[in-house]
């Protein structure tokens, strides 16, 4: 309850305009939302990037927040960024050519594997599909109840909970097998 | 988190699925949430969350501008249907208070007579009235009908001298 207090305290702080309770805000969820970023891309700068331009929306939309679940609203703006750099992502595809992109491609994977040989989750998730590894990242980093998950992803509550069985499952026997 | 538990997650997943199924479900939710605990994600750096920071506070300044301007044309289109609706309010009210219109008909009869309580008077003078008239229609048929030996045109001028005169006096009362 008092945590509650204190957080309202620091909404009310950032509606107002004030700084410190901005900082107050990034100190307190940046962790979880760079995870949730971190886990649907696998990349450290994509991830730095959208964590950046998720506070900055937060200080742009604050003050359209009506005071429902703060998590809630501030993970719904993160899937929204999320869907916007995976829109993007598939636009700048479209752009490349197929060297340019066959070139790129072996990049990234060579840069990636460096830093996956100490993540086994990150290699495991890619056999995911990115809708099945948002629900599952989205449930453990917002710690949102499903109810909440349903909301943000605009779909009933039933369906949520199919998806999700059905993305633990597959999650734990590509980590167990 | 509410349905964390496992308890309150068991009794959503009744409402779904069938017991074996929601046991199920329930334990991978539990394994699934050991797994990530497991191996978790990278922290964001230092420098990136100070970058962060010092990117709020310099868009500060902007966003309460933006803010203001954004208060300052509420109110002012609010002061605007306010002014409008008054207009509007003040043309019902002034429209309601209004005395009816009076309807203005044109006098046929002399105001002197429609006034007069004398009813045997006008009653004379009407009389006398309609005398002459009578007198000068026959005058004006004798002229058509050519019976009128003088000269024609100086005796219609003075018909319609004392036609004129007549008039006059008539509405004069």
């Amino acid at each position: 309850m008092a945590e509650s207090d204190d957080l309202a305290r620091i909404i009310t702080g950032c509606k107002n305009g004030d700084s410190r309770c901005f900082s107050k805000v990034v100190d307190m969820y940046a962790s979880r939302c760079y995870g949730y970023f971190y886990r649907l891309t696998g990349d450290n700068d994509i991830s730095d990037e959208l964590l950046s331009e998720l506070f900055v929306k937060l200080v742009e939309k604050i003050g359209s927040y009506k005071g429902v679940s703060f998590e809630s609203w501030l993970f719904k703006i993160a899937t929204n960024i999320f869907h916007d750099h995976l829109r993007s992502k598939q636009r700048r595809k479209k752009l490349l050519d197929v060297l340019k992109k066959q070139l790129e491609s072996e990049i990234t994977e060579h840069k990636q594997s460096d830093d996956e040989q100490s993540d086994k989750l990150q290699i495991r998730l890619k056999t995911l599909d990115t809708d099945t590894r948002e629900l599952i990242m989205l449930r453990f980093y917002s710690q949102l109840s499903f109810k909440e998950i349903a909301e943000i992803r605009s779909e009933p509550i039933g369906t949520t909970l199919a998806k999700m069985h059905r993305g633990i499952k597959k999650l734990r026997q590509v980590m167990e097998g | 988190m509410n349905d964390l538990n496992e308890k309150s997650l068991n009794e959503l997943f009744e409402k779904f699925f069938d017991d074996e199924q929601a046991k199920s479900f329930a334990e991978d939710i539990q394994k699934a949430e050991q797994i990530l605990r497991g191996h978790p994600a990278p922290e964001p750096d230092d420098m990136l969350i100070a970058n962060i920071k010092a990117e709020i506070a310099m868009r500060l300044p902007a966003e309460r501008a933006r803010h203001f301007r954004r208060m300052v044309y509420k109110l002012i289109s609010i002061a605007a249907a306010i002014v409008i609706l008054a207009t509007i309010s003040v043309q019902f009210l002034v429209e309601d208070g209004k005395k009816p219109r009076e309807v203005s008909y044109a006098s046929l009869i002399p105001a002197a007579i429609w006034d007069s309580d004398d009813i045997t008077a006008d009653d004379e003078n009407l009389a006398i009235f309609t005398a002459e008239i009578e007198e000068i229609e026959g005058e004006v048929l004798n002229l058509e009908s050519g019976e009128d030996t003088g000269n024609g045109n100086r005796t219609i001028t003075e018909l319609e001298m004392e036609l004129i005169e007549i008039n006059s006096d008539f509405w004069k009362g």
